[in-house]
């Protein structure tokens, strides 16, 4: 953290940098497994490797997470669903595109497969893998946290500029902005 | 003796005038002539001559033949374990309905439709098994391209977003195969259950407790479920479409994203379906690592289960101690294949590497241990009095049912049919070493969780037999056998001898043309019985490679077993049948 720490004890740091402090050390990624990277994002989170001490906690609903990691074969069947759940999950939030399937479509160049999951997703970190190891989802993991520490929350203030277009200049003038 | 003795064929053939009789050295089958006849001989097949127990379903796809398309039951006679393949021409696209014969035909016949396009009379419930109801084509004919057909625009968002980057972040097609839309997939799901209860619940395709991306749909009356039905495909990415176009060695590493928990099992079955085809002998040394290996990948996928399983009726702790044993295992895996999961190890003919230094050390340590840990298991779960209550008497599965829906592995096990590859047709090493079936006596979910904790047992019995084994060898004995024209030589002498880098590079760009014919053989894996059936034309890739999924067949009697129950049964029922979806879906 930029920040200094003064005699008193007290911490002096911008806004900004709190909340990306906070959003970083706390990830938490919806519990969805497509494929056989599932299983290794399930190896992530258990005996050995256990992503909880990066305070990474698995939520079963989309509601309360943060991060999508698309761990499989993503096919065209199941794409619309996952979008929804993308969008169900509130801003900000990030996605790792798992392994070599859900990154390019992989060993899979069929006509039932989607051809990369970022055709209907944005994604913020690729691991590459046929699967990836757990030690390469952590990697994958971490870069993501460098990622919203040197990028800031870039997609947050996209989306409240949006909500600001729709908002009467009353309203805006009387909240201050 | 797996295939039928001559003496029943002769039966047959006596009863039905009508039919040939092909018989090759791995595969037996009788031609019906007459597309009517097919109910009639399916029918005198189960009740006279004992072939009751279901296996598989498939159509063949024959553009330029007049009936275009070949239907094939395999059928296996339990007590006798006599397997005999039935193929019938469709007539007009169209053929009677096993379904009332066969319950297990009912999903079978729902796939033909998916992938072939092909009708059956009298089953008014033909659905899409794995691609949505608006989808246009059936994808397995031989006419329709391995890519889809392009339909729409589809820019990576990454790129929209970020703008271009040069280098370009990577190389793509804007054009995409169609994706269906929301409303479509509803469709979907709406088609397949009439409401008769007070509301349909939906489990699933993304539910944690699914296994994977299974989709259910519970019509439910209070909390028993009156009606159910699975809608399947969320994995699918067409596998036997995939083989057709590719060579039968560039095959193998597919099988181990079939079922993932599996890899070394699916390879194995698989060498051993186009070894057989190609008459291939395979060293004694390689026979004793596949055996060991699939041995270990056995109890790695027990441990999943077991994991899961538990997991899903509350239990975590068990889900934590499995997964330590499955990190030992799955070192053991990529110390010698150099991949965890999908370690594509084995190859046509033998094993890609000799075992790495240190291995026989590290397994026999392993095996001394995990009898132990197999106590600690036992102690949490079989005598726990919610584990009890969970899973006593919950899910009965019947011997009619496992021999109607063609239910193999531990959960036809668990309802008391000794059914298993191992000892019925000996693969690898099974030969050599000694073990026993476990068979359970009810068939409820404490059953089939007995049966794969003392399968776990007599799996570490097995590898400590082949380590006995791989011990006494010599060390420079061979592990892949190299002099047949359809071996790939192992990569050290590829490297140092001429001739074998030739080689080597003939059938990597080629591909080594195989013997014109049929083949279905079977491997046990921890799920059920793995199937391949080849059909080969001469040529380096498969004419027809259909797989014969265990978690298929296995999945296909839930619906009649949930019925009348609750919903927190689905989940330990669920758990016991422990489907994976990439073999389900393929």
């Amino acid at each position: 953290m930029a920040s200094s720490i003064n005699g008193n004890g007290f911490i002096t740091t911008t806004v900004d940098e709190l909340l990306s402090w906070g959003r970083r050390n706390a990830l938490w990624p919806v519990t969805i497994g497509l494929a056989c990277c599932a299983i290794e994002m399930m190896h992530a989170a258990a005996s050995r490797f256990d992503i909880d001490r990066l305070g990474m906690i698995f939520r079963a609903s989309p509601r309360q997470a943060d991060v999508l990691i698309v761990a499989g074969t993503v096919v065209n069947k199941v794409a619309p669903m996952l979008k929804l759940i993308w969008d169900q999950m509130p801003e900000p939030k990030w996605c790792i595109s798992m392994g070599g399937c859900a990154s390019a479509g992989g060993p899979f160049p069929t006509y039932s497969t989607l051809q990369g999951v970022d055709r209907i997703i944005p994604v913020d970190v690729y691991i590459p893998g046929c699967p990836p190891t757990p030690q390469g989802l952590i990697f994958g993991l971490l870069e993501l946290q460098r990622k919203i520490r040197e990028k800031k929350v870039t997609r947050y203030e996209k989306a409240f500029e949006e909500f600001k277009k729709d908002l009467s200049p009353e309203l805006l003038s009387g909240i201050g902005v | 003796m797996p295939w039928a003795s001559k003496d029943t064929l002769e039966r047959i053939k006596h009863s039905f005038r009508q039919i040939n009789i092909d018989i090759q050295p791995h595969f037996v089958c009788i031609n019906v002539e007459d597309t009517k006849d097919i109910t009639n001989i399916l029918k005198h097949l189960k009740d006279v001559e004992d072939f009751r127990y279901f296996i598989d379903f498939h159509v063949i796809d024959f553009p330029k033949e007049k009936d275009r398309f070949l239907g094939q039951y395999i059928l296996v006679n339990p007590y006798t374990f006599e397997r005999l393949a039935v193929k019938v021409w469709f007539k007009n696209n169209k053929l009677p309905t096993a379904k009332e014969i066969f319950a297990g035909a009912k999903w079978a016949e729902r796939e033909a439709y998916d992938m072939f396009g092909v009708e059956f009379e009298g089953h008014e419930d033909v659905k899409r098994m794995f691609m949505w109801e608006d989808y246009k084509y059936f994808p397995l004919r031989k006419d329709f391209p391995l890519g889809g057909i392009p339909e729409q625009k589809l820019p990576s968002l990454t790129e929209v977003l970020e703008g271009n980057t040069m280098p370009p972040s990577h190389d793509y097609d804007i054009m995409h195969t169609y994706v269906p839309t929301i409303k479509e997939i509803e469709k979907t799901e709406k088609s397949r259950i009439t409401k008769r209860g007070q509301l349909v619940l939906n489990w699933g395709p993304l539910h944690p407790g699914t296994h994977g991306t299974m989709w259910f749909l519970f019509d439910l009356e209070g909390e028993h479920i009156i009606q159910t039905d699975v809608i399947l495909g969320q994995l699918h990415r067409g596998m036997e479409k995939i083989a057709e176009n590719i060579h039968y060695f560039q095959f193998l590493p597919y099988t181990d994203r079939m079922d993932y928990l599996s890899a070394v099992c699916n390879e194995l079955s698989y060498v051993q379906a186009v070894e057989k085809l190609a008459n291939i002998e395979v060293p004694l040394k390689a026979r004793y690592i596949r055996t060991m290996f699939a041995e270990l990948q056995r109890i790695n996928s027990h441990l999943l289960w077991l994991g899961t399983g538990a997991l899903d009726l509350g239990a975590l702790t068990v889900f934590l101690y499995a997964f330590r044993e499955r990190e030992k295992i799955m070192d053991i895996i990529e110390g010698n294949a150099g991949f965890r999961l999908t370690s594509a190890f084995l190859r046509i003919g033998g094993v890609h590497y000799d075992l790495a230094k240190g291995t026989l050390e590290v397994a026999k340590y392993f095996v001394k241990d995990f009898y132990s840990k197999l106590k600690e298991y036992h102690g949490l779960l079989t005598r726990n009095r919610i584990w009890l209550k969970r899973t006593k008497d919950v899910g009965v599965i019947t011997q009619e049912d496992v021999y109607q829906y063609g239910l193999t592995g531990p959960v036809a096990r668990g309802s008391g049919v000794a059914y298993d590859m191992r000892k019925i047709d000996p693969y690898a090493a099974y030969d050599l070493v000694d073990f026993d079936i476990p068979v359970g006596d009810i068939g409820d979910v404490y059953d089939r969780y007995l049966v794969r904790m003392e399968e776990m047992y007599q799996s570490a019995r097995i590898v400590e037999q082949c380590i006995e084994a791989l011990e006494k060898m010599p060390e420079n004995e061979p592990y892949v056998n190299k002099k047949h024209p359809a071996v790939i030589p192992p990569k050290e002498d590829v490297f140092n001898d001429l001739e074998d880098m030739v080689k080597s590079f003939r059938i990597v760009v080629h591909g080594e043309n195989m013997p014109k014919g049929e083949v279905y053989s079977s491997g046990e894996n921890p799920r059920g019985e793995l199937g391949f059936y080849i059909y080969s034309i001469g040529k380096s890739s498969p004419y027809r490679l259909r797989i014969r999924s265990c978690s298929f067949y296995n999945l296909s009697v839930f619906p009649k077993v949930i019925e009348k129950h609750t919903i927190s049964d689905a989940v330990a029922l669920l758990g016991s049948i422990d489907p994976v979806v990439g073999e389900t879906d393929r």
